[in-house]
């Protein structure tokens, strides 16, 4: 697959640093990670033809190209559902080089998530909005389920009540991305690992989880350079291979409260991405090397390793027990620190880890050339990519 | 000693005041008026050989129109007292009727009262108050009929611009309001009126939550049916919200998802909402809740949950608390005090507009009962704690559990609930026999 002419690759990656307070604008924040992914490819805003970022983006693919100075653009989108967009813009963008429609594609996201508008607190306006995700939300905002955490921990009480799970379970995620991002200069908590008392003792936030369950917020922005594999193959760094890309979303699916027409223990969601990124890939869980697994909360961290079929339903405790996803594991996780350590940057810096762990340059590097598995956010109509070197 | 519990030693030791004698005996015309306004369709009351329901026991000896109380009403000289000490505010909080036997037609009645004791000062919600219990004996000739302990809190209203009592943790700003839309005001149109509606499918009978526009299992436009859920349901997931603040609830705020009972395999059937009257610690996945009406306002009421009461739940009732409803209620129990029939009067002295007497809410209590207890019930007592006041063009709707009292008296006890915009308006229990259904 690798070799058809269709294939598409990642070329670059940018970022700004990641901070609690930007001091700029987004649209600078992703210029700013535009031009750096573009230099680490070694390609100039001349080469761009396409654009893909989050429908939740506060700037437009036209913005940015302005910012850039890029000319003509022949492709341009934008993906919905929060951070479920991450992976799909990859995926869209390797979608039009494999159609021919576009040549160089740039995904980005930017966001001061910390400074401005924070997510993590209740957005009164979400019921307000005349379109069907307005109505959506009259089924909980109004009843005070109104925030990430508190829809996130509805399904986590249910994961623990058919499965036995713990709060402990949940922490051994936490932990597994503090300590790699304890040694990563760019993440947030860069040399601030936590035990896993730390996490049982952090106060209670939407029982059953606790602060160090949730991701941090930040600002900042991620920059993703695609193109042909072929043509990757001659730029700056070592092609990071789109071995397969996907999106899914499962029946009955809402924006992070599908809780009313299936197991709530479960993404099916998720599993709809697995399945196709395993099968267009020709690869199965056991080829997988690293993953970087969307973790905004910890305990879908321990479902999506179920969806993509890594363990059994409701073995995920019991797979991730007593340091199997962390480095030198048997499954190392979120080497970067993930969003609980590095970042908050809606899933797209999870992105340029595996590019990372591709081309063998993560601070916490993972021995070997096996593919690596990459997760958009979860709860939400979400998306995918197996990354591995040409 | 301090001089009110002087006074109120003073009067109690005076025991029982003088008589009132009611104005007209017991007859059938005043309890036509009575069940007329009260919506009690028991035939018991109105047969012209019937009793009268004992609820009305108040009305037979109100002072009517331009009436007073006896020189020597140990709640008329306590007032005086209270008033001069400053604690001019009045408001009731309790009262609990004891039934002896059911009156005849015929039968005339006196009404004394004593005083129970006068409790204080206490720093209530209102304000610092004294709490005053008088106990009235109603009888027929010599022989004790009825009884109601009344107890009032008599109030300093704070100084204008005193500080107020900071706003509970996330009270602050108002509650989300949904979105309705076409496909789902039938779902809003329903918990304003009591009621969980189930989206149902016209042609192949799908229960569908949250609803929309078209069955997904048969592709067939919805029609506007709906099935109205029993409101019986358990937890299938809850979250207990602690931070951060959200939008007019107080923290911490439990929600649940709760499967009703009308799911069956491969129809799933949830709704979410604020699971209230439980502790967080004590909720758990599986318990039994009961349906719940958050209101918000006239146009919004959300769909909560409460913990399904032990026993017999009582079927529901909802009292439309309009102009008419207020002033026909208040005259027919013969209450003529101008907050419950004249609106400039009620507003002239501070309230928001007529409301809803204490008699009639006795009454109402009684006549809920009585939907679950049968028309052959005979009712041993009501004693009900007051709440909010329901104003003019507000709704109280009523819910309550029936226990076997389970003191070997073969009697139930129901507990009632009655909600209006401003919260429980009314709180109580009422002790029934039920003939055929002996605890």
């Amino acid at each position: 697959m690798s070799n058809s002419s269709r294939t598409a690759a990642i070329a670059g990656i940018g970022a700004t640093e990641f901070s609690k307070n930007s001091g700029r604008s987004e649209l600078r924040l992703a210029a700013e990670a535009t031009r750096s992914a573009l230099d680490d490819a070694g390609l100039s805003p001349s080469d761009v033809d396409g654009l893909v970022t989050f429908t939740m983006d506060s700037n437009a693919e036209i913005a940015v190209a302005r910012e850039l100075g890029v000319g003509d653009l022949r492709f341009f989108s934008q993906v919905g559902y929060g951070g479920g967009a991450a992976c799909g813009t990859v995926h869209h963008a390797a979608l039009a080089i494999a159609a021919g429609a576009a040549e160089v594609v740039v995904c980005y996201r930017a966001l001061n998530e910390r400074s401005g508008r924070r997510f993590g607190q209740v957005a009164v306006g979400a019921t307000a909005v005349p379109t069907t995700s307005g109505a959506d939300n009259a089924w909980h905002y109004p009843m005070g389920l109104s925030t990430p955490a508190a829809t996130v921990a509805m399904a986590a009480q249910r994961y623990m009540h058919e499965y036995g799970a713990t709060s402990a379970d949940f922490g051994a995620v936490a932990v597994a991305d503090r300590k790699h991002a304890a040694k990563n200069r760019n993440a947030w908590f860069y040399e601030k690992p936590i035990t896993l008392s730390d996490h049982q003792s952090s106060r209670p936030i939407v029982d059953p989880l606790k602060l160090l369950d949730c991701c941090q917020e930040s600002d900042g922005a991620v920059a993703i350079v695609v193109t042909s594999a072929e043509r990757a193959r001659d730029l700056r760094q070592p092609a990071a291979v789109i071995r397969s890309s996907a999106q899914g979303s499962g029946p009955g699916q809402f924006t992070m409260t599908s809780y009313y027409d299936r197991d709530l223990a479960s993404l099916p969601e998720m599993g709809v991405v697995g399945r196709d990124l395993w099968q267009r890939a020709g690869l199965t869980p056991g080829d997988i090397r690293m993953g970087v697994l969307y973790d905004h909360f910890t305990p879908y961290v321990l479902m999506q390793l179920e969806e993509l079929g890594f363990c059994g339903r409701g073995e995920a405790p019991g797979f991730i027990a007593d340091g199997a996803i962390e480095l030198g594991g048997r499954l190392p996780l979120n080497t970067h620190g993930g969003q609980l350590g590095e970042a908050y940057i809606h899933g797209m810096n999870g992105i340029a880890e595996a590019v990372r762990q591709v081309r063998g340059t993560s601070v916490n590097q993972v021995p070997g050339d096996g593919p690596v598995v990459v997760t958009a956010g979860t709860g939400v109509p979400t998306s995918g990519l197996v990354l591995s070197g040409a | 000693m301090d001089p009110i519990l002087e006074a109120a030693e003073k009067v109690k030791a005076a025991g029982e005041c003088s008589p009132r004698a009611g104005r007209d005996p017991v007859n059938l015309p005043l309890i036509n008026n009575w069940v007329e306004a009260i919506g009690d369709a028991n035939p018991a009351w109105t047969a012209s050989d019937g009793v009268a329901p004992p609820a009305m026991i108040q009305a037979w000896t109100m002072p009517g129109l331009g009436g007073g109380r006896v020189d020597d009403d140990p709640l008329g000289i306590m007032t005086e007292v209270l008033d001069s000490a400053g604690f001019t505010s009045v408001v009731a909080t309790n009262c609990d009727q004891v039934y002896y036997r059911y009156l005849r037609h015929g039968e005339r009645l006196t009404v004394r009262a004593s005083l129970v004791d006068v409790v204080g000062p206490k720093k209530t919600g209102l304000g610092e108050g004294w709490f005053v219990t008088t106990r009235s004996t109603w009888y027929s000739g010599d022989e004790a009929v009825a009884t109601m302990d009344f107890r009032i809190l008599k109030f300093k209203p704070p100084e204008p611009g005193a500080e107020r009592p900071a706003a509970p943790a996330g009270a602050g700003g108002q509650v989300m309001r949904p979105l309705v839309t076409p496909d789902t005001a039938f779902f809003w149109d329903g918990t304003r009126q009591g009621e969980l509606r189930v989206q149902k499918c016209g042609s192949c009978g799908a229960l569908r939550h949250p609803p929309g526009p078209m069955c997904p299992k048969c592709g067939t436009p919805a029609d506007g049916g709906y099935t109205v859920a029993s409101g019986k349901g358990t937890v299938y997931s809850y979250v207990v919200h602690r931070h951060p603040p959200v939008p007019g609830k107080k923290l911490p705020l439990v929600i649940a998802l709760v499967e009703l009972e009308e799911a069956s395999e491969g129809q799933r059937c949830r709704i979410m909402g604020e699971l209230r009257g439980v502790k967080p610690e004590d909720v758990t996945i599986g318990m039994a809740v009961h349906a719940d009406y958050d209101r918000i306002d006239d146009d919004v009421t959300l769909p909560a949950w409460r913990p399904a009461p032990p026993g017999e739940p009582l079927p529901g009732m909802v009292i439309k608390a309009s102009t008419t409803f207020i002033v026909s209620s208040a005259l027919a129990t013969r209450d003529f005090q101008d907050v419950h029939h004249d609106r400039d009067l009620a507003l002239a002295k501070g309230s928001k507009d007529i409301f809803v007497n204490i008699l009639t809410t006795t009454g109402l209590v009684q006549r809920f009962a009585a939907g679950w207890a049968g028309p052959d019930a005979v009712f041993k007592s009501i004693k009900i704690r007051l709440g909010a006041p329901c104003y003019a063009g507000d709704t109280l709707a009523f819910s309550g559990h029936a226990e076997p009292a389970g003191d070997g008296s073969g009697e139930w006890e129901i507990t009632v609930r009655g909600d209006c915009f401003l919260g429980a308006h009314v709180t109580g229990t009422v002790r029934v026999s039920v003939p055929g259904r002996n605890s």
